[in-house]
């Protein structure tokens, strides 16, 4: 085993596979930076271009641009409020905000630091569970996944506002995206539902343009309101001295990091939930570690635990997504899906064999994600004053190539005109939720987790009757689904005793 | 302002629900369970809102999320937000009329002619750099296809 831990490094060293590595890290660092134009797309596109390329050279070429993608759509997440890639959108809550105090140095040292504390383990998770990855992933059946559903709801929608009030509003933001996810066909009996009668939603809506006009819209409607920079009126030279500060919070908060991590890399190897959802737990899990009720107000305001949760869990669940792919060809997210037909490609069947004769093959993958981060990161800390200094432009010159990279985004999603309605609607509701102070996060989790959540309930109810319910995994998610609801609750009976 | 908008966006969604719920009542079992199980909920938890809206005394404690700059006066900022909206809008049309490459140029100049008050120099270079960037990438490397503006080329694009 330890021979093949170190083959597979000795193997993405090669000078051609290290090379390929370098080129899809640059592609993978345009795409990410850009919004609308995903990860699994661009993984899709560069797939034909592996055929001549030896195994560890295309997924050193393949992985290395698929786990940097994460991490520097982080970069315009934080620094635009644009979400750069669908699984960077809950960033943008307390990084963006980060950002207009003149704190982006900070928010993006903390962002690309717990991106690499977060895909160092899910690197280490995936080599620590190619051993032991079976009786793990065999434990979720349907009833388990759809419970880890509802868990990834009630954290959002609980922690993302404060009172009672604030939860009814966050499970009303859940709903609706639970309603909105059923718009489409169905999945069970091919019933076209509240589609309008238009071809363009009989798919469901896409994630990416909902999630550009939810995030993007209010930011840019805001920008011209104020009619400064981002940064405002902070002082020039304070937006990139708090790089290295940012570095520090990831290891001042270094359990928070280490959690959201796990949360990342178990909703990794979870098949069908994926980063989208990752991203929002984590973020719901660093609003829990708030102690008082008047420390939770500071997320959304800037605090940075918002930003290292979700970088976190962002990057470790790559780690996490591979487990299941290599081992039983069950791929955990669209992007794997396509990673899977690479191997495919090159006449690799997931499985048994990747595990005793390809070992090391599956190593260099656990390296090429170690590596590829280490130096996207370290590339990233060398542009920073440069990418910092683009909050201070002014926000006329900003909105327009803002505006532009966001109809353009949300168009490349289906090359419909039609996304840019969705946006343009999605960016409405999202104005006016939050001149409103609803939660959006709670929103969009639902609106990934409806459809996920609807096959799963469906599946449990026809095999096993009422009978899920009854199942340990199941009753133990359940009591968790429900202390998260109530842990706001209790906190607030405790600081009110103690008050008075 | 807010306690307007929280009350229109709970009405709205009980409409929304009330409609699901409807819609649904004719569809197969299998069809309509979780629109169903979904939306009743939706549709009461939309009416307290709108309840709270009308009867509570204090404002609700807003969401850990992004907030609103209050920099500016209430008249102001609703001018410069119906002038943003405007904008988004106006560039949606722009592109559903000539298409996105000719769209582009023309409101990356015109926002900064009109909006941002630069001058016919700096416009006209700074909108050539958004093009290019544009041209270069999404047509020359990534080779994605923008149809004709519906004043060249048909209604086509949805």
């Amino acid at each position: 085993m330890l021979d093949a831990f170190v083959q597979g490094l000795v193997l993405v060293l090669q000078w051609k596979a290290f090379a390929f590595m370098l080129a899809g890290i640059f592609v993978g660092f345009w795409v990410g930076l850009l919004p609308g134009l995903g990860g699994a797309t661009t993984l899709a596109l560069m797939l034909p271009f592996i055929y001549n390329m030896q195994p560890v050279e295309a997924f050193a070429f393949l992985l290395g641009m698929h786990s940097v993608v994460a991490t520097t759509g982080d970069i315009t997440s934080i620094l635009f409020g644009v979400p750069g890639e669908a699984t960077t959108a809950a960033i943008i809550l307390d990084g963006h905000a980060m950002a207009k105090k003149g704190e982006a140095g900070r928010a993006l040292g903390a962002a690309l630091a717990s991106s690499l504390v977060g895909a160092l383990i899910g690197a280490a998770a995936l080599a620590a569970a190619i051993p032991v990855v079976r009786p793990l992933v065999l434990t979720f059946g349907s009833p388990e996944l759809f419970m880890l559903a509802i868990v990834g709801l009630a954290f959002i929608a609980s922690l993302s506002a404060q009172g009672a009030r604030g939860m009814v509003r966050g499970f009303l933001a859940g709903g609706l995206g639970l309603f909105l996810a059923m718009i489409g066909q169905d999945p069970q009996a091919g019933m076209a539902r509240y589609t309008l009668d238009t071809l363009y939603l009989w798919q469901g809506l896409d994630l990416v343009p909902v999630l550009v006009g939810l995030f993007a819209i209010p930011e840019i409607i805001d920008l011209v309101v104020r009619g400064t920079s981002i940064a405002g009126d902070a002082p020039a030279g304070r937006i990139n001295r708090g790089a290295l500060e940012g570095v520090k919070d990831v290891f001042r908060h270094f359990w928070l990091t280490i959690r959201c991590a796990l949360i990342g890399t178990f909703i990794g190897i979870t098949p069908g939930l994926g980063g989208a959802v990752a991203q929002w737990m984590a973020y719901g899990h660093a609003t829990q570690s708030a102690r008082t009720p008047e420390e939770r107000k500071g997320f959304g305001q800037g605090d940075v635990r918002g930003v290292i949760g979700p970088g976190a869990a962002c990057n470790s669940k790559e780690g996490g997504a591979l487990i299941p792919t290599i081992a039983f060809g069950v791929p955990g997210s669209t992007s794997m899906a396509i990673l899977l037909g690479g191997f495919f490609l090159l006449g690799l069947v997931p499985g048994p064999d990747m595990l005793t004769k390809h070992l090391d093959v599956t190593f260099s993958l656990v390296w090429t994600i170690v590596l590829a981060n280490i130096i996207t990161v370290a590339a990233c800390f060398l542009l920073l004053n440069r990418l910092t200094a683009l909050t201070a432009i002014q926000g006329h010159l900003l909105v327009p190539v803002v505006l532009v990279l966001v109809f353009i985004g949300s168009y490349t999603s289906n090359s419909s005109y039609a996304d840019l309605i969705v946006t343009m609607v999605f960016g409405a509701v999202g104005y006016f939720m939050v001149v409103a102070g609803w939660p959006r996060a709670p929103l969009v989790l639902g609106l990934v987790l409806g459809k996920i959540a609807e096959n799963y309930l469906y599946i449990s109810v026809a095999r096993y009757d009422a009978a899920w319910l009854g199942r340990p995994v199941v009753i133990v998610l359940l009591v968790i689904a429900v202390g998260v609801v109530l842990y706001p609750i209790v906190q607030a009976l405790r600081a009110r005793r103690s008050h008075g | 302002m807010a306690k307007q908008t929280s009350l229109g966006l709970a009405l709205a969604i009980m409409a929304l629900a009330a409609w699901g719920i409807y819609s649904a009542l004719d569809w197969p079992l299998k069809s309509k369970l979780f629109p169903l199980v979904i939306a009743i909920p939706l549709f009461c938890l939309a009416a307290a809102e709108a309840l709270w809206v009308f009867f509570a005394k204090d404002a609700a404690a807003s969401a850990s999320d992004f907030k609103l700059s209050q920099d500016q006066s209430p008249e102001v900022a609703r001018r410069r937000t119906a002038l943003a909206a405007g904008w988004i809008v106006g560039f949606f049309v722009l592109v559903l009329l000539l298409g996105f490459p000719i769209a582009v140029a023309a409101f990356v100049f015109v926002y900064l002619k009109l909006q941002g008050k630069e001058g016919w120099l700096f416009s006209a270079v700074f909108t050539a750099a958004v093009w290019f960037f544009f041209y270069g990438l999404f047509d020359l490397v990534l080779h994605m296809h923008f149809p004709d503006g519906w004043l060249f080329g048909g209604f086509g694009g949805f």
